[in-house]
């Protein structure tokens, strides 16, 4: 009964998305394609709701992914470091000044991009040394690596001017804004990509999710393939942040909930995590936009105010 | 038939195993005191750690086998299964073992789920195929793993201490089920329960000083107990008072 209601909610919610907003559009005024409600539907709300969408698969399973390798369910790319890697890579660009494009993608896009890559190789190698130490100690390793990144990025605020500063501020309070259609389908594919590769390799990861040692007893190349993993995660990770700024919470807790929500192994668990993701996204994207305040909620703030306490009922709600 | 030649292992700076040199034609079993190295020697056959020297199978070399054909090969059942997943059912888990047998990136066959039926049913824990992992007792994990090897439908099956967590009736369930496979599998048996080990009736190698002594029939007399364990014995009972 649960699940029926939360798919429901998720589903309406989803689908009335890109008719709420600054101004409430109305069906007749969108297929009107003379009228204004026909730009602002198609060119502003539905880009920003299917970028919205393709954000939320991209961390749910990104986090589902991490959780399933390392076997620990704080793990997620945010907690390793990759998004404050992104941050402070756009924040070098912003004190920089750097305003112009590169390929058609702006040069904050792709200095964040360069610092969420770089992030994950320095953890590839630093993750060399800590052979036979365990999953923890990447966790903590990740953790350190967040705090650096953090005091690094305080030293670009305490040079930066007023403005510069400000432009840093709103980038890592994160934001599905987007205008035109280019960065939700740059997005698209790369979500795509990657929810294929997880499903791919479903069953390897059902095994990683006993233990390291029975999945490689059982036949999986286990160094091989969390290389594989980790880079194509990394890599959707890095393209959405650098984008829209670190989006906390998603990845952690999206998992766990759909998980909670069905108690079945991890290989029936990776569609339902992607849309179940993408949809509470849009969800909590559409709520930002309603709310009537000056400018919009950053979109991290509601995701935590709807994910933890909803995420705290099915800890507490959960039967033996 | 396995062969380990020259086998050396370390952790760190420490060697725990020092030129190994062993046949194991059919059955095996290990013992030797903690710390002795048997697990050690057993992971290294199934590549579980790093190891200098060659383990040949059949005469061939398992370095240039992938981690596949090896599964088909060697099963290893550990003493205790430490699971992440809170919600993989046994039928699931059985199901696992077919993995080495299965085309990449496709869903196990129905006759992936015919052998991991029979392997169940053999194990007589039919009854347990939904329930998850984690609520098993030991006793019943054991079986699982024993399945789960079974459908792997390996040659070779490793039993790592089996009887290590478990109470008299379910060692002697186990112990008959290890005694079952050895009529159509290779049993190599790592333990500390001389019962067990006398029961099973291998061939015995005891590891000492990082080498290995090999017995035959004499290994249970009272005083060569002695001499290995530092114990007094009563049978293979050993003394406490």
């Amino acid at each position: 009964m649960i699940k029926f209601t939360v798919w429901f909610l998720l589903i309406v919610v989803t689908i009335a998305s890109p008719f709420f907003g600054a101004v409430e559009l109305n069906l007749n005024d969108v297929l009107d394609s003379t009228n204004l409600a026909h730009k602002i539907f198609f060119e502003i709300r539905l880009p920003r709701v299917v970028f919205a969408f393709f954000a939320g698969v991209v961390l749910s399973l990104g986090g589902l992914l991490f959780q399933t390798l390392f076997r620990n369910a704080l793990m997620t790319p945010y907690t390793l470091g990759v998004s404050s890697g992104a941050v402070l890579g756009a924040g070098i660009a912003i004190k920089l000044g750097l305003g112009g494009l590169f390929l058609g993608l702006s040069a904050i896009t792709v200095f964040g991009f360069a610092g969420a890559i770089f992030t994950v190789f320095l953890l590839f190698y630093l993750a060399y040394f800590l052979k036979g130490m365990g999953e923890n100690a990447l966790l903590l390793l990740g953790i350190a690596l967040s705090l650096f990144y953090t005091s690094a990025l305080m030293i670009v605020f305490y040079m930066g001017d007023a403005m510069q500063n400000d432009i840093l501020i709103r980038f890592t309070m994160g934001s599905l804004s987007v205008i035109s259609w280019q960065n939700p389908i740059m997005l698209g594919v790369v979500a795509t990509i990657l929810s294929c590769v997880i499903y791919l390799y479903r069953f390897e990861l059902q095994l990683f999710s006993i233990s390291n040692e029975h999945a490689i007893l059982k036949g999986v190349d286990v160094k091989k393939l969390t290389l594989l993993l980790l880079g194509v995660t990394s890599f959707g990770v890095g393209t959405l942040v650098s984008i829209s700024g670190p989006i906390g919470f998603i990845g952690l807790i999206i998992p766990h909930i759909v998980s909670k929500l069905y108690t079945q192994s991890i290989n029936k668990l990776i569609v339902k995590t992607a849309i179940f993701g993408g949809m509470f996204l849009v969800g909590c994207d559409t709520i930002s936009r309603v709310l009537n305040t000056q400018s919009e909620l950053p979109i991290g703030i509601i995701t935590s105010l709807i994910g933890a306490p909803f995420f705290i009922y099915l800890i507490i709600s959960e039967k033996k | 038939m396995i062969e380990l030649k020259n086998i050396s292992c370390f952790y760190g700076k420490n060697t725990v195993l020092e030129n190994i040199n062993l046949k194991i034609p059919n059955h095996l079993t290990i013992l030797g005191v903690n710390g002795s190295g048997k697990s050690t020697l057993a992971k290294t056959i199934c590549d579980l750690i790093d190891y200098d020297g060659e383990i040949f199978m059949d005469e061939v070399n398992l370095k240039k086998l992938s981690l596949k054909q090896k599964a088909k090969n060697i099963s290893y059942i550990p003493t205790k299964l430490e699971v992440y997943d809170r919600f993989i059912s046994v039928d699931e888990f059985v199901l696992l073992g077919r993995f080495s047998h299965k085309e990449s990136f496709f869903s196990y066959t129905k006759q992936d789920e015919k052998i991991r039926d029979e392997s169940i049913k053999l194990l007589n824990i039919t009854h347990l195929k939904n329930h998850t992992l984690n609520s098993l007792s030991s006793g019943e994990q054991q079986l699982a793993l024993i399945a789960s090897a079974l459908s792997q439908q390996s040659r070779t099956i490793i039993f790592d201490e089996p009887t290590a967590n478990l109470d008299p009736k379910n060692s002697k369930i186990i112990a008959n089920h290890i005694k079952e496979l050895k009529q159509n599998h290779n049993i190599i048996l790592i333990t500390h329960d001389l019962h067990l080990a006398q029961y099973i009736d291998n061939e015995i190698a005891f590891i000492q000083d990082k080498r290995l002594l090999h017995f035959q029939n004499d290994f249970f007399k009272e005083s060569n107990l002695f001499r290995l364990y530092g114990v007094k014995f009563d049978g293979v009972e050993p003394q406490y008072d």
